[in-house]
């Protein structure tokens, strides 16, 4: 297997493997540094997170049962809800209190776990509504089309560059609400590519995707790491995080429980004992 | 019954002044209701603005006239501001609630014995369009037909040529319906032979309209405000701006993860289509010389919303033919109801129940056909009569 | 029948139900008595006579049963539509006459006229004010006063508003036209009690039952369809706004455009309860709108159905899931709605009289009510609804023109929407 690495997931490798493997490990290259996120809805604590780091340059997995808070994490971290105490930093910047819009815009773009993609627009226009900076973004500049025609054209290019990676050219002129889910999936990751990230945070990116294309996306998220992206993704799909993760962070009841690579954290008894409590406990076991 | 009366009246409302000016306020509510899902329910409050921008100028600041546009513009974006700020990072229906309680309260306001002064109370201002009416190149107590054959020199050719550019609208969104059932029909084909046909209709109502000198000049300055309008908000939605405003209406946190301020983007939709609003006001205004509170109440909101409705939300044409519609179909009624009770002399009785006992009840009985039918074209063609329901996405949230 | 065809047909069904219910012939008003009240005041040397608004006027026949009351409007006018010449008493409520003005020794508040008078079928009668040389009362009083005022108007928002924000809370429609159902209520009291002659006491429970039947033909024979064919809260929200033009309008071509008061309880001296003036009336509809708003909170506290509400309200599908009839509850939420609605609209019709518009007005406060006690939480409605009505009036005596009292509401509910969109008992989660 070690021979098939690329350059990229050889470095993540490498940097991850002397990390000690237990929660709130520190990392070499923290691209994202997290300290004391907590969040409580009507009395109920639903994320509790003292201290994690996400590697630079890595694919990292967001593990845990169902309601462990994975996605409410997720949420936090980039701006779609406001934590009750915690503060985080992405590249050394602090991102408390920061606006969902202005965490995409230093380059943290997330997806959903229900795929957000613009049904009524087509598949061209949602990839193209990706794009940063774009000058007909203004209203006034908007009304003068020759003063974002060019940027335009360029953007479309790229677009149609991207939907052709991701196999979606075909459909480029349909409305994105003819899509099959795992196709939503895909339109999903690749507008967000559009923005040019430099985190990518996948909420459940093989919920609803048939098996066929579970596989081209596993080659699709290696493929963002390999372009120098850092990966963080909620999955419950254990082959799938098994397969492409360089390091498994592992969440229940709010707090992470555990860290490590995946198969120091299939081995890790807090784990089992976490899912054991829950029906998928023996699912997990399996997989592991 | 008076047949011909009827048909003059529907024909004439089609493009009157009242059209006109719930063509101006639609446009606006397309930008902020249609394309951005914004549910606005105070475009009376925008229109007030326009309008007492006007009256302000001449009863209270006594300057020039033309101050008047640019302080009624200034209103509307403040106006836009206190709706706006409050609600605009909540759900749908507290914008909704803010703006009708806004432009109830701005009609207490300027109806009070408090502000008299400045806004003149319920009497409002009267008499300030002198200026406007210098401007006229038409003779005020003239007659003008509006069947091209009647006029003279240049004209006709004139008005045939924009008949024929309002019949290709037309016939574009007309062919948007039924180029499907004719595909052989090639696109250019269809719209052009849609257009003549319409431009024939066009002129086949207009035979018998007349318009004073007057009202003349309110129409054409006010229908070229719509057009002006009309191509601003079409550059505007074919621009990566409305792009943007159009996946707002479907998904915010969709917009949102991609780096895209849509607070801010609502907020200037929300403006926008309250300055366009603001011109309606004007427009309205002007014509009579005088600004009334209580012409600017919620109900004037929810027509402007049911003429947008029956047009076609989201669509440049539903927002222009959904005003002249909305108008003909109310002045039909109306001619059609007051020829009615004419003659069976005074009163219309059904199997014995009596259903019209005064004149006045006609007026009801319009409105309550203005309220069905908002229910029933939100029931049954969400999409209006040249929507596309495909694209027609009111539920953003 | 399909869904399409039974939806029309329940409109229809609808619209015939209630214009049977209404159906009373409108006839000409040619008799009025034209009340006019004006300030006198010396500008330059000069006597001049400022039109006085908001003053409260009424007109009684010789036999006691009132023919009109109101208030002035800006023009200090005030006109009552009467069945023809005749002996009349008018009377002007001094109290409400603005701060530090009374009337002149020439125009005492009680007049009476006789047939006589009416030379022409309109008569005018003028009243006069002048700088007031009488003690008025101190501002604790008046306080008082406005407090005890502005207390009945909350119970009144707060009882009309409960079914509109549970309505919200367990459908998620905010419905433009609850205002309608007030005014149902109001005027099929009046068609009871003035059309029909049938004491108010034996008519109000048969009024809030029809109340409650209306709001439940209204979620059958609409909300309910539209539903049912997953059509879009906006949609909806869109769809109330129609509906409350055409019942408007509907009660307007029925009703006509004048406010009428109803017939029972017109003619009361008002108690004198230390500083404060209550007539026993409004004594009365302040304390049973207490008791049912009490019963209302208590049962959806404890009994099962306002559990299994308050489930619906905070999760359908979880609630779904444990064997709640979701659909079941949207129902009697409706009913409950509609019933508490038309209540409010025959106090609201007791206090102020009743027109096609008395719900529309009150619109506003609701929405201003239930925002600031929390969307969908009908505890928030009783207490929110309350407080506005409190401050509205209270507002007042602190230099808001009573015709603008509206405008301090707007300023709450743009404010609690700025510091706290969730209200008062709301959750965060629920407004963005």
């Amino acid at each position: 297997m070690a021979d098939d690495l690329t350059p990229a997931a050889a470095a993540a490798k490498a940097a991850l493997a002397d990390v000690t493997p237990e929660p709130g490990s520190k990392k070499l290259d923290p691209i994202l540094i997290a300290n004391g996120v907590r969040r409580t809805f009507g009395g109920i604590t639903a994320v509790d997170v003292d201290h994690t780091e996400v590697q630079r340059g890595s694919i990292t997995a967001l593990i845990g049962p169902n309601g462990a808070g994975k996605t409410t994490f997720f949420n936090l971290l980039t701006g779609f809800d406001k934590p009750d105490a915690g503060t985080w930093s992405f590249e050394g910047r602090s991102m408390e209190g920061l606006a969902a819009h202005k965490a995409a815009r230093l380059g943290m773009i997330r997806t959903f776990q229900l795929t957000k993609s613009l049904t009524k627009m087509s598949v061209i226009e949602n990839m193209k509504l990706g794009a940063t900076g774009q000058v007909g973004e203004q209203w006034w500049k908007g009304l003068f089309p020759f003063m974002w025609k060019q940027q335009e054209a360029e953007i479309e290019q790229r677009a149609d560059e991207l939907l052709a990676r991701f196999k979606l050219d075909h459909m480029r002129d349909e409305y994105a609400g003819t899509l099959s889910g795992g196709q939503r999936k895909l339109l999903e990751m690749s507008r967000a590519l559009m923005a040019r990230p430099k985190m990518v945070m996948l909420d459940e990116p093989m919920a609803g995707v048939n098996p066929a294309l579970k596989q081209s996306l596993n080659q699709h998220i290696k493929g963002l790491r390999d372009e120098g992206m850092t990966v963080l993704f909620v999955e419950h799909d254990m082959d799938m995080v098994h397969d492409i993760s360089d390091w498994v962070v592992v969440m229940a009841e709010g707090c992470i429980i555990a860290e490590g690579t995946p198969d120091q954290i299939s081995n890790n008894p807090a784990v089992i004992d976490a899912y054991l409590g829950s029906h998928q406990g023996k699912s997990l076991l399996e997989d592991l | 019954m008076n047949w011909s009366n009827i048909f003059e009246a529907t024909l004439s409302a089609f493009f009157g002044v009242n059209a006109m000016y719930y063509a101006i306020a639609a446009i606006g509510l397309n930008v902020q209701f249609g394309y951005t899902g914004l549910l606005n329910f105070g475009q009376a409050g925008f229109m007030a603005c326009g309008a007492y921008g006007l009256g302000m100028t001449a009863h209270y600041f006594q300057i020039s006239f033309w101050w008047g546009i640019a302080i009624g513009i200034g209103y509307a974006v403040v106006l836009g501001l206190i709706m706006g700020v409050p609600t605009l990072r909540l759900r749908a229906d507290y914008l909704a609630i803010v703006t009708i309680a806004v432009a109830e309260v701005i009609r207490l306001i300027v109806r009070s014995v408090r502000f008299k002064v400045y806004v003149g109370g319920s009497d409002g201002i009267n008499e300030f369009s002198a200026s406007y009416r210098r401007l006229s190149p038409y003779v005020e107590s003239g007659r003008y037909p509006l069947s091209p054959f009647k006029a003279e020199g240049a004209v006709p050719y004139v008005m045939l040529a924009a008949m024929l550019a309002i019949g290709l609208v037309l016939g574009a969104a007309t062919w948007n319906k039924l180029g499907k059932r004719f595909p052989s029909v090639p696109q250019r084909a269809g719209v052009g032979l849609t257009g003549v046909v319409w431009m024939l209709v066009l002129i086949a109502a207009s035979l018998r309209v007349e318009y004073t000198g007057y009202s003349l000049w309110t129409v054409t300055v006010g229908w070229t405000l719509v057009a002006i309008f009309s191509v601003f908000v079409w550059l505007l939605m074919r621009s990566p701006w409305g792009r943007v405003l159009k996946a707002i209406r479907e998904d915010e946190d969709a917009v949102r993860s991609l780096g895209k301020n849509v607070y801010s983007y609502k907020m200037q939709a929300l403006i926008l289509g309250g300055v366009i609003a603001t011109f309606a006001g004007m427009m309205f205004s002007v014509e009579r010389g005088s600004v009334q509170p209580d012409n600017y109440s919620r109900d004037l909101t929810f027509y402007v919303l049911t003429a947008l409705v029956l047009g076609g939300a989201a669509k440049i044409s539903g927002s222009i033919v959904g005003p002249m519609l909305f108008w003909g179909i109310l002045a039909f009624a109306d001619v059609f109801l007051n020829e009615l009770v004419k003659s069976n002399g005074g009163s219309v009785e059904v199997f014995g129940i009596q259903l019209i006992g005064n004149i006045s009840q006609v007026g009801q009985i319009q409105l309550m056909l203005v309220g069905l039918l908002l229910i029933l074209l939100m029931v049954f063609r969400p999409q209006g009569l040249f929507g596309n329901r495909k694209e027609m996405a009111l539920d953003g949230r | 029948m399909t869904l399409r065809t039974r939806h029309v047909v329940a409109a229809v069904l609808l619209f015939c139900a209630l214009a049977g219910s209404l159906w009373s012939p409108a006839r000409a008003a040619d008799t009025t008595i034209k009340i006019q009240v004006k300030d006198q005041v010396q500008v330059d040397g000069k006597s001049k006579k400022i039109p006085v608004a908001g003053v409260s006027v009424s007109v009684v026949d010789a036999s006691g049963a009132e023919m009109g009351a109101g208030v002035t409007d800006d023009k200090g006018i005030f006109v009552v539509a009467l069945p023809g010449p005749g002996d009349y008493t008018i009377t002007l409520d001094e109290s409400t006459l603005p701060t530090g003005t009374a009337l002149t020794a020439q125009t005492p508040a009680v007049r009476q006229v006789k047939a006589d008078d009416f030379i022409t079928a309109n008569l005018t009668i003028n009243y006069f004010t002048g700088e007031a040389n009488r003690t008025t009362k101190s501002f604790i009083d008046k306080l008082a006063q406005r407090t005890t005022d502005g207390a009945r108007l909350g119970l009144i928002i707060a009882m009309c508003s409960v079914g509109l924000s549970l309505i919200f809370g367990t459908t998620g429609l905010t419905n433009f036209a609850h205002g309608e159902m007030v005014t149902f209520g109001g005027l099929v009291a009046f068609l009871f009690n003035v059309s029909w002659g049938v004491p108010l006491w034996i008519a109000a429970p048969v009024v809030i039952v029809l109340g409650g039947l209306f709001g439940l033909v209204l979620d059958a024979g609409i909300f309910g369809p539209l539903r049912r064919r997953g059509i879009g809260l906006v949609s909806q929200l869109v769809v109330s706004v129609g509906l409350s033009i055409l019942l408007k309008n509907f009660f307007l071509y029925r009703f006509g455009g004048r406010v009428r008061p109803l017939k029972d309880y017109s003619l009361q001296t008002s108690w004198k309860i230390g500083p404060v003036d209550i007539t026993p009336r409004d004594f009365t509809t302040a304390v049973l709108s207490l008791v049912v708003l009490v019963a209302v909170a208590l049962a959806i506290q404890r009994s099962r159905l306002g559990k299994a509400t308050r489930a619906v309200s905070d999760n359908p599908d979880l609630a779904s899931s444990t064997g709640i009839d979701s659909q079941q509850i949207i129902r009697i939420v409706w009913f409950i709605g509609g019933a508490l609605a038309a209540l409010g609209g025959i106090f609201r019709g007791l206090d102020e009289g009743v027109g096609p518009d008395m719900g529309a007005d009150l619109l506003f406060l609701m929405f201003a009510g239930i925002t600031l006690g929390g969307l969908g939480s009908a505890f928030g409605a009783l207490i929110g609804g309350f407080i506005v009505g409190l401050f509205v009036e209270v507002c007042t005596l602190f230099g808001v023109p009573t015709e603008l009292k509206k405008v301090p509401a707007l300023v709450v509910l743009v404010l609690v929407l700025l510091v706290r969109p969730q209200g008062i008992l709301g959750r965060r989660e629920r407004v963005g």
